[in-house]
């Protein structure tokens, strides 16, 4: 057909006017947004550079929820945060660079809705890739974890993260729109976040933008376990990003304005930029959005600032705090008592049970029946009041606890540096320094005597361990009170007697050697 | 219709006391490089504010809000420099300001299917934009400047880099809307306008130096020696007398 031939069609202005909401248009303007989005060619370098740096961090995790999750914040929001800036800068500058920003003023949609459409293009992206990202983590996690369910705050906070860097990086765009303004915007992010995560690892992590940062140290290994880990940092934190996007948000959406305005002619430019721009419910709309994000970044930072360590190794904010969240989170245990011996874990941690029951049961089966030696093992929480808690033995009748920290070594594995030898070691002294030192003692900080450590070595290694060369913890006033060799030498021959003669030696001579009147030379 | 229009960028009065008032048809506006047709059409496509005057398109004066969005739901504009999205495909483009511009979204897919055609673009309506020549992303900018049936259609430098038989598929085109539009060329072509316009106008450092039909226009060339046309003389001749 040719062009001369075809009839005018034309559109009455009325059938034009839409109503008010135009939803299925923009929903279509949004389609083609998202797909010819940038985002798209960027995401095979964020799935490589996610793999590297979250993925194989959270699998060097023991595979507990709230330390896997927190790789969320501290791991992947990191790389997100350089991606979604630069990618939601190069869409914010997009008419600025493609120099269409003149066919785009001329049509009827405000530059506002114009922008929320691009914006949430990318943003749809974004976060679609956050929560992919997130989906792998959480799957790989469910595949390990023995117990527990992923926890949705972390979730949130990268979320909130990820949307907040997206509005900056896209409000950086459409007011420097230049094509140095995306790679800056990534570099600016990655610095912000190093500086967040610098705070937070810091002497001071108390400071308050510490704790607005989502990066933060991992948490103690059994958190959210025993305790719920408390949401109020969380809330805080998506409040304070909330709060910077939904400002930053109201404020393109008076960008055509602030950009006509020129200083020089003060308030005849502001009414000359007012009357060119978006109609006044728009402007009234934007100016809102700015003073309620304000305010809830404002809130949230005054919060943030009354925040106080709570009993469980978090944080805790009065005025958001549930005292629901402070009770233990109930769980049945996993136990063992396949030599009699009862170890009993929590079921978060059951994967390594029969570990813990095949390293524990010879040294137990050594003691056995012996005043003070415990009758059974329990893990308990680590962090108990808003104190550390190690392990020990109490009770009647005697229960060795232990925490999962104590079990620290174990972990190893997870990261590819197992040390079996070591961890066993450890964990066996674990049960017969406080056995040893008395029952009021604790592992940690129990200082044994020559004699105690000679016993305890002769325990160990006829419990099966192969104990290397005694070293430290025979100080008296900071000086040796033995050498090594003699407590070796006193370990060799204790260790030489029959399993019989050791238990008879123990039972009429434990209080004395609790009390450190046995020497070396009387061990037999 | 102009009253009395003045734009001025700093101390550079890019036009200067323009006033006109036009109906349906093709109008070409001439002039030689920086003589303000740019900044002029600008105005009228609502993206550029006077510094002072009176500009009321369609009847409605588009310094209101509602009137301008009215306006500019009625308005088609392609710039001298055309800017894209490369990523985007022909169609896609197309849509896109389609819904830009507020069109029904049941009737987007035949009006874009229409303007691709119009402009002769149908083989290449799955091409990404970053595929196509100069030529062929200049008929895409009209394209999208056509696809509302716009009451007023203003048209910068449309036929730069279109090859002769688009040029003049393209004048037929204009002649075509110019039936029921309005429609305003900005060229330095003045074949195009001698073929197409039905009313011409000639700026020269910011005002309107000569109105009327392209034949009046050649009349004033006779007896002047520049130029190769009829129409290219009488330009020159305008000119001549205006900067004297």
């Amino acid at each position: 057909m040719s062009v001369t031939s075809m009839p005018p069609h034309r559109l009455a202005p009325s059938r034009l006017a839409t109503s008010r909401f135009t939803l299925p248009e923009s929903v279509r303007a949004l389609r083609l947004e998202f797909k010819r989005n940038a985002v798209p060619y960027v995401l095979p370098l964020l799935a490589a550079v996610f793999y590297f740096n979250t993925l194989r961090t959270a699998d060097g995790f023991p595979p507990v929820w709230t330390l896997r999750a927190s790789a969320i914040t501290d791991h992947m929001l990191f790389e997100f945060s350089a991606f979604a800036g630069g990618l939601a800068a190069w869409a914010g500058s997009r008419d600025g660079r493609r120099k269409t920003a003149d066919m785009v003023a001329t049509t009827p949609r405000a530059a506002w809705a114009r922008l929320s459409i691009t914006l949430a293009g990318t943003l749809s992206w974004l976060l679609l890739a956050f929560l992919a990202g997130v989906a792998v983590l959480y799957i790989q996690t469910a595949l390990q974890a023995t117990w527990g369910g992923p926890p949705l705050w972390p979730v949130f906070v990268g979320a909130a993260g990820v949307t907040v860097v997206t509005v900056i990086g896209f409000a950086c765009g459409v007011f420097f729109p230049g094509r140095f303004t995306a790679p800056l915007v990534a570099i600016v992010a990655l610095v912000l976040y190093q500086t967040g995560l610098r705070q937070a690892l810091s002497v001071t992590a108390s400071g308050t933008y510490a704790l607005l940062s989502p990066a933060n140290s991992p948490p103690v290994v059994d958190a959210g376990v025993y305790y719920h880990a408390a949401p109020d940092l969380s809330i805080v934190q998506v409040m304070f990003m909330g709060g910077i996007a939904l400002a930053l948000f109201g404020a393109l959406g008076l960008a055509t304005t602030l950009r006509e305005l020129t200083p020089e002619r003060g308030l005849a430019s502001l009414r000359a930029a007012l009357a060119r721009t978006d109609g006044w419910l728009l402007r009234a709309v934007a100016v809102i959005l700015v003073a309620c994000g304000v305010a809830a970044s404002w809130t949230a930072f005054a919060l943030a600032g009354t925040a106080k360590p709570d009993a469980v190794g978090g944080w805790q904010i009065p005025a958001l705090h549930s005292a629901a969240s402070d009770q233990p989170v109930p769980a049945a245990p996993a136990c063992t008592s396949s030599s009699g011996f009862q170890v009993c874990v929590h079921p978060a941690f059951s994967f390594y049970l029969s570990d813990v029951a095949e390293v524990l049961d010879p040294v137990a089966a050594e003691i056995a029946g012996l005043p003070g030696a415990p009758v059974s093992a329990k893990e308990v929480a680590s962090m108990i009041g808003g104190q550390d808690v190690p392990s020990g033995i109490s009770g009647n009748p005697p229960v060795f606890e232990f925490t999962a920290e104590r079990v620290g070594i174990y972990f190893g594995q997870f990261l590819g540096i197992p040390d079996p030898v070591g961890w066993r070691e450890g964990f066996q002294q674990g049960l017969l320094d406080p056995f040893l030192a008395g029952p009021s003692q604790q592992a940690g900080s129990v200082s044994l005597g020559p004699a105690q450590q000679a016993v305890e070595d002769a325990l160990l290694t006829a419990a099966g361990t192969n104990v290397p060369a005694t070293i430290g913890k025979m100080l008296q006033n900071g000086q040796p009170i033995a050498g090594p060799p003699a407590v070796r030498s006193a370990a060799q021959r204790f260790g030489a007697l029959s399993a019989s003669a050791r238990h008879a030696w123990l039972a009429g001579h434990l209080a004395a050697l609790r009390a450190g009147t046995i020497t070396l030379a009387q061990i037999p | 219709m102009l009253t009395g229009i003045h734009r001025s960028f700093g101390k550079n009065k890019a036009v200067d006391g323009v006033s006109i008032e036009l109906g349906s048809g093709v109008f070409g506006l001439l002039g030689p490089n920086g003589a303000g047709k740019t900044s002029l059409l600008r105005m009228l496509a609502t993206v550029l504010p006077p510094s002072s005057g009176e500009i009321r398109l369609l009847e409605r004066d588009p310094r209101g809000p509602a009137a301008r969005r009215e306006i500019r739901r009625r308005l088609g504009y392609l710039p001298q420099n055309l800017g894209y999205y490369p990523s985007f495909t022909v169609v896609e483009f197309i849509e896109y300001f389609a819904l830009l511009k507020e069109m029904p979204s049941a009737q987007v897919p035949k009006a874009v299917a229409l303007a691709v055609e119009r402009v002769d673009l149908g083989a290449k309506a799955k091409a990404k934009l970053r595929t196509l020549s100069g030529g062929m992303l200049r008929r895409v900018g009209i394209a999208q400047a056509i696809v509302n049936n716009p009451d007023l259609l203003l048209l910068d430098e449309p036929t730069a880099g279109l090859d002769p038989e688009q040029r003049v598929q393209f004048r037929a085109l204009l002649r075509s809307l110019g039936e029921t539009a309005t429609v305003i060329v900005s060229t330095h072509l003045v074949e195009d306008v001698g073929a197409a316009c039905s009313e011409v106008a000639l700026m020269s450092a910011g005002k309107i130096v000569f109105r009327g039909t392209p034949d009046e226009l050649t009349a004033r060339g006779a007896g002047h020696g520049v130029g190769d046309a009829p129409l290219e003389r009488g330009y020159s001749a305008v000119l001549s007398a205006a900067r004297s």
